[in-house]
């Protein structure tokens, strides 16, 4: 049961920072051709919408599902009512970092560390087993490593979750 | 014909044999590749779109600066780099956004105009150098080989974004592309269901993840008498490739060898397996040895 006392009626408004999900008619397409809809626990996107618009607050805070999401876009693709539903997982996902930081995914202090997510730099006698030299990469530069932490270190994660990210 | 090249981070450091696949063949279609210096993650949709809209840009600018100071456009196999690079410029194209991301990009000592276009390695094979080239390339052609495709969704979807297809609908380009190299491509009823390899789905729920997976190559088995998986994006082939032997493992019998489309094209050039073909969880033997 949903009740009513506690749900925050401008939900919408924090979460969706661009594109107007009130057109969501119900009809259930972004869930059709989603393969993350086979998740467990399901990713319902149609019921993601819901929860935003109607203030669910808690219960959206506390939702994994965004995370099950593969980016496929097939839901932007189908939704009849241009609401972006793949924007809107992206959105609901950055509303819960924004308001519970154990949500903020750990490759991001990597991302920040050595510019990328996957050890690229580590993979020096792979890549030579292919007749591969090295990249040019940002962890191979400290001057611009030191401009690209400079530039994150700008951004609002960044600089409110700054005890995650080591020069 | 040149192009940035953006490897992404899964290809050098996990699957290497794609990126000498494709630094071999594509000179020989007459494109250059000019390395990007000090590019970074995409950024991955896991990463920064996930958790900070102004940073996920501030990363995108960086990327799409270095190949535009180079005035070239950027060159990507990865379905996922290219779809968060497209999106990122067509995000950038808010003035608002972008004044911000201008400034964050400053203490970078960096410049973002938005010249550089993003560009799929399908569409640059198909377009720019064409099925025609390919064919001439053609040393040993995969004759008889029968083979199905795997269309990166990132490719497709949302088509206003990433879209090459003029015709719109079901793609078809990966496709003409393997029957230039003299295969025969097959038909199936989930050929245009995604992967399923990307983004959460596999890391939170594993098992129906390979269901899922599964729904395809059983449909491939009965469907089709397909040797091969051709496909253009890392995450479709480490997927397609490593599901197999997960599923295997739980009494499944799966063994259909995954190609990126750059190792069957180097293959049919001539270039060495065990550099452009070199790494698989799926034995690949059986086409293999057909070079
Ligand atoms: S497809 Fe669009 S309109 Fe239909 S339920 Fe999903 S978000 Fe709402
Ligand atoms: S983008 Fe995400 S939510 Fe949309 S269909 Fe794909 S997996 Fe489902």
């Amino acid at each position: 049961m949903i009740n009513l006392a506690e749900l925050k009626q401008d939900l919408y408004k924090e979460v969706t920072e661009h594109n107007d999900i009130r057109y969501c008619f119900n009809c259930s397409t972004c869930i059709s051709g989603c393969p993350a809809s086979e998740a467990n626990p399901p990713l319902l996107i149609r019921n993601l919408v819901r929860k935003v618009l109607l203030g669910q607050e808690d219960a959206l805070l506390d939702d994994d599902s965004p995370w099950a999401c593969v980016t496929c876009s097939k839901c932007e693709e189908m939704c009849p009512m241009g609401v972006k539903p793949f924007e809107l997982c992206l959105a609901i996902r950055r509303w819960q970092c924004r308001n519970d930081e154990t949500r903020i995914p750990q490759s991001l202090p990597e991302l920040f560390e050595r510019g990328y997510t996957q050890p690229v730099e580590k993979a020096q006698a792979l890549r030579a087993s292919v007749g591969l030299g090295e990249l040019s990469l940002v962890v191979h530069d400290p001057e611009l490593l030191k401009r690209f932490q400079a530039m994150l270190k700008e951004t609002k994660i960044v600089k409110e979750n700054s005890y995650m990210f080591k020069e | 014909m040149k192009y940035g090249f953006f490897p992404g981070c899964n290809m050098p450091a996990i699957r290497p044999d794609v990126e000498k696949a494709i630094r071999l063949s594509m000179p020989r279609l007459g494109v250059e590749l000019e390395e990007m210096e000090g590019y970074v993650c995409c950024p991955a949709y896991g990463t920064f779109h996930s958790s900070d809209e102004e940073a996920t840009l501030a990363v995108s600018g960086w990327n799409l600066s270095i190949a535009e100071q180079k005035g070239l456009d950027v060159l990507v196999e990865c379905g996922s780099c290219y779809s968060s690079l497209r999106m990122g410029k067509s995000l950038l194209e808010d003035h608002e956004r972008k004044s911000r991301v201008d400034e964050l990009l400053k203490k970078a000592e960096k410049k973002y105009e938005g010249k550089a276009t993003v560009r799929h390695m399908i569409e640059v094979l198909y377009r720019d150098v064409g099925v025609e080239k390919i064919k001439q390339e053609v040393k040993r052609p995969l004759e008889g080989v029968s083979a199905v495709i795997q269309y990166p969704c990132h490719t497709v979807y949302p088509s206003d974004i990433v879209g090459f297809d003029p015709r719109g609908g079901k793609p078809y380009m990966l496709g003409e592309l393997v029957e230039a190299l003299g295969a025969k491509v097959e038909h199936f009823s989930c050929e245009y269901q995604c992967c399923g390899g990307a983004g959460g789905f596999h890391r939170n729920s594993a098992i129906e993840a390979a269901a899922f997976a599964k729904r395809k190559l059983d449909a491939i088995k009965a469907e089709t008498g397909a040797k091969l998986i051709v496909v253009s994006c890392i995450t479709c082939l480490m997927f397609l490739d490593s599901v197999q032997k997960e599923l295997n493992s739980g009494g499944g019998s799966y063994s259909i060898p995954v190609f990126d489309y750059n190792q069957i094209l180097s293959l049919c050039m001539g270039f060495p397996a065990e550099q452009v073909a070199a790494i698989a969880t799926t034995p690949r033997d059986e086409i293999v040895k057909l070079f």
